[in-house]
């Protein structure tokens, strides 16, 4: 009774470009706060250092935000579906770490390695659908173990990315800010996982309501595993980028990772209950973030209170959240 | 439809041509030690739309979730179509079972699309999103013409009409439909929605395929069913012919009282019965005016209103308004006037009842511990003691020290009523408490509740049992979130609350 319909009858209630427009734009409404503070905290630094409206102006305050970027992309996969990964930080500074040390002189066991822990985290995602473990013990636990795994291959900090990834990281086109096309990248991906793919609804339904996906007959364990599984991926690339840009390697280079991905989903509008995924709101809270940084050295303030500002940040825009929410309701 | 309703043996499933889409054999299921189906036998025929009805309890959520194929019976089997082999989940949805569930079961974050594809057994395609738009705007479009539901909107954010609409909608996004299974499909939808539904149904089941309609709107049901199923303590234990089925027929069938007729007569009953009804609430107030210890307003019906020492039930089917009341009751606010000191047993003791940790005296005496204090130290021995005469009291199966969770069921309930009466509450609030526990636990609990209420407690009681309401001297029957009728004495009989749970139905002329 609905496939009969041999022509392409235009249907009354499918949705018009204009509808699409609005619809959309309302669903990601409560990103619109952090792109306020990132245009505010843009129009700062570029009054106070006009030399920033320039290609390479641009790649140097936006290179740092590249693999945050990555990494918060890759916990909005996590946080889609219920659960947070405490782990993030460390597994990038892991992936630098293996970046600095085996990419390069052995190639195949590096490769191997990151093929592991994308497959530990598959293992991470059966055990919490599974046993019911809570997502912040295992990941929590695991940072721990990424930690030991990173100082046993590298105590200190060195080693030497691969001349390869080191090209990547020093990719310089003239007109356009490197940094942008990576963070329009790390978007589209995280659009596309998501948002557009039939495992990213299923894995969206599964934070919204674990009855009704199962229910429909999708299996809840695949959905998780996949969750984290490509989300590790993400994590993954975000460590390869760090190591690009670094050019060595670092268990703790990315260890405020963990709670800025978080925050930074958040900021974007996710929640932590799970069901939204909103990867445009996770890359702008990602960059609002990394720019808090390079801010606070254009204007001449420690940067040991970075933290503190970025901190404040956070909780004005949620704060501001809360009031328009309230308003438009 | 015409045939089978013209042919007398319409149960007799040999007497027709084609096989019936699904029968239920003997079906039993347990629950612990609640028997939910006793030996269910059910045939749907190709074709038909058969009406489901039943009280609280009577089984027919779970009737349904097994013709579905979700649960398995534990005695008893379901066959499709004639034929053999296990019926689960999976068979089911081969055969072209659709479920529209009562509690609507989509996904909030998800867009009306995305929650029709989740859904959809057919294989996706290349541009699935397009697809899942299309289809679910399609069957939208046929079923319910001039809907105006956005398919990009998250479900979420529809209002609670819509979503209903969409519920419906996405069971028929399928290729072959064998049987729909629809769980109360208008509660939420408007009078033209209603109308477009059943009109759809009827073209649904001239192609073939059977409909399973569960309502507890007897007009809807006799109107649009062919047949009727009246389920009572876990058994069909009438199936009739809803050309020459009545509504208080039904209503008979199901444990109900028998009243005359629906139409005029039960507009004049109405006259006379809220002349007595008001003699009744009169003689309350004038023996406990000056005492009535908590009030509130639900909806545009009657004021709820409760005595110190009396016990008030609030009954009806489930979820019309009776938790909210108690919520009310319990938080206070704007329009509730309740007294400061007040108690509540939650019904469900797993989630919101015990604290799993501790022991008897600790879970029993926490709501009472100013009373056992001094300068804001709880001294222990006066706990114990108190804790003691309770346990003693209410023979509960166990030491004060004794883990909570070492109890049975039952004992734990116990404890948890004991907590209540412990306290110094004025007002004491049930919810459902004695869901699967056994009858003498039972019976000990309405002798306490009744000499508490007469040393002076006033007690609000929510029971999803009508036999219950029995204890009660006052009770609420609550429909569609508002209170229908008061009933006390001679009229507070199981008969009348279940007649007057569906008054909805009686009374849609006034």
């Amino acid at each position: 009774m609905t496939t009969t319909a041999a022509a392409p009858r235009r249907s009354a209630s499918r949705p018009r470009l204009a509808d699409r427009l609005t619809t959309g734009a309302a669903h990601g409404s409560p990103a619109l706060l952090s792109l306020v503070a990132l245009i505010v905290i843009f129009s700062i630094a570029v009054a106070n250092q006009p030399g920033i409206l320039s290609v390479p102006g641009l790649t140097l305050m936006l290179m740092s935000a590249v693999p945050l970027v990555f990494a918060a992309q890759a916990q909005m996969l996590i946080m889609s579906v219920g659960d947070i990964d405490l782990g993030i930080g460390f597994l990038v500074g892991l992936v630098t770490v293996i970046a600095a040390t085996q990419l390069g002189a052995n190639p195949v066991l590096g490769i191997g390695m990151l093929v592991g822990i994308v497959a530990v985290y598959a293992l991470l995602g059966l055990l919490v659908q599974r046993r019911g473990v809570p997502s912040i013990i295992v990941t929590l636990g695991m940072s721990f173990v990424w930690l030991g795994l990173g100082l046993q291959l590298l105590p200190t900090p060195g080693g030497a990315a691969p001349e390869w990834l080191a090209q990547l990281g020093s990719w310089r086109p003239n007109w356009i800010p490197a940094p942008l096309v990576f963070i329009a990248l790390a978007t589209l991906v995280g659009w596309y996982l998501a948002r557009r793919s039939r495992i990213g609804m299923r894995m969206r339904a599964l934070g919204s309501s674990a009855a009704t996906l199962d229910k429909s007959g999708r299996s809840l364990t695949g959905t998780r595993v996949a969750a984290y599984a490509l989300a590790a991926g993400l994590a993954v690339i975000a460590g390869l980028l760090l190591a690009a840009q670094t050019r060595s390697g670092d268990i703790n280079s990315a260890s405020n990772f963990t709670l800025m991905t978080i925050a930074a989903v958040i900021l974007g509008g996710g929640t932590f209950s799970g069901g939204r995924a909103l990867p445009v709101g996770a890359t702008l809270g990602a960059v609002t973030l990394g720019l808090i940084t390079v801010l606070l050295s254009l204007v001449n303030l420690s940067s040991s209170l970075q933290s503190a500002a970025q901190g404040l940040i956070v909780l004005a825009v949620l704060a501001g959240r809360v009031i328009t929410e309230r308003f438009t309701r | 439809m015409s045939s089978t309703a013209t042919e007398p043996a319409v149960t007799d499933a040999a007497s027709r041509r084609e096989p019936d889409t699904v029968v239920a054999h003997g079906v039993t299921k347990r629950y612990g030690s609640t028997r939910a189906l006793n030996g269910v036998d059910l045939a749907v025929g190709p074709g038909e739309i058969l009406g489901l009805v039943g009280h609280n309890g009577a089984g027919k959520s779970t009737l349904m979730r097994m013709l579905a194929g979700r649960e398995q019976p534990d005695e008893g089997r379901i066959s499709w179509r004639g034929g053999g082999g296990r019926w689960d989940a999976r068979a089911a949805a081969a055969a072209g079972v659709r479920m529209v569930y009562q509690e609507l079961a989509l996904c909030a974050d998800l867009t009306v699309a995305e929650n029709a594809a989740l859904s959809d057994p057919r294989p996706p395609r290349p541009g699935w999103r397009g697809t899942a738009e299309r289809r679910i705007a399609e069957v939208l479009d046929t079923v319910f013409p001039g809907h105006g539901i956005s398919v990009i909107r998250r479900a979420g954010e529809l209002p609670m009409a819509e979503r209903q609409m969409v519920e419906i909608a996405r069971a028929l996004c399928t290729d072959h439909l064998g049987l729909l299974i629809l769980d109360e499909p208008t509660e939420s939808l408007g009078v033209d929605a209603t109308r477009q539904l059943y009109a759809h149904l009827k073209s649904l089941v001239s192609g073939g395929v059977s409909v399973l309609l569960i309502s507890h709107r007897m007009q809807e049901v006799l109107e649009h069913s062919d047949r009727i199923a009246v389920m009572k303590d876990g058994a069909v234990v009438e199936i009739v012919d809803s050309a020459g089925a009545t509504e208080s027929a039904l209503l008979t069938a199901m444990g109900g009282e028998v009243r005359a007729d629906s139409g005029a007569l039960a507009r004049a009953a109405e006259v006379t019965g809220a002349v007595s009804a008001g003699a009744v609430s009169a003689g309350a107030v004038s023996q406990g005016s000056a005492e009535t210890i908590a009030e509130l307003r639900t909806g545009d019906g009657p004021a709820f209103r409760i005595a110190a020492g009396e016990i008030v039930g609030l009954a009806g089917l489930a979820g019309q308004g009776q938790e909210d009341v108690l919520a009310r009751l319990w938080r206070g606010g704007r329009g509730v006037r309740a007294p400061k000191h007040r108690s509540y047993v939650p019904g469900d003791r797993q989630t919101s009842g015990i604290l799993p940790l501790w022991s008897v005296a600790e879970n029993l005496t926490i709501s009472a511990l100013a009373a056992v204090s001094r300068f804001g130290v709880v001294d222990g021995r006066a706990k114990r003691e108190l804790a003691r005469r309770w346990i003693s009291a209410l023979r509960v199966r166990g030491e004060a020290g004794t883990p909570i969770t070492a109890l049975s069921g039952g004992n734990q309930q116990k404890v948890l009523v004991a907590r209540a009466f412990a306290s110094d509450a004025r007002l004491v609030l049930l919810d459902d408490p004695f869901r699967g526990v056994d009858v003498a636990t039972k019976n000990e609990l309405y002798a306490l509740m009744k000499a508490e209420a007469a040393a002076g407690r006033a007690v609000v009681w929510y029971s999803t049992e009508n036999g219950e309401m029995a204890h009660c001297e006052r009770v609420y029957v609550f429909r569609s979130g508002r209170i229908v009728s008061e009933l006390a004495g001679e009229t507070n009989t199981e008969e009348r609350i279940i007649a007057d749970s569906f008054d909805d139905a009686t009374g849609g002329a006034r």
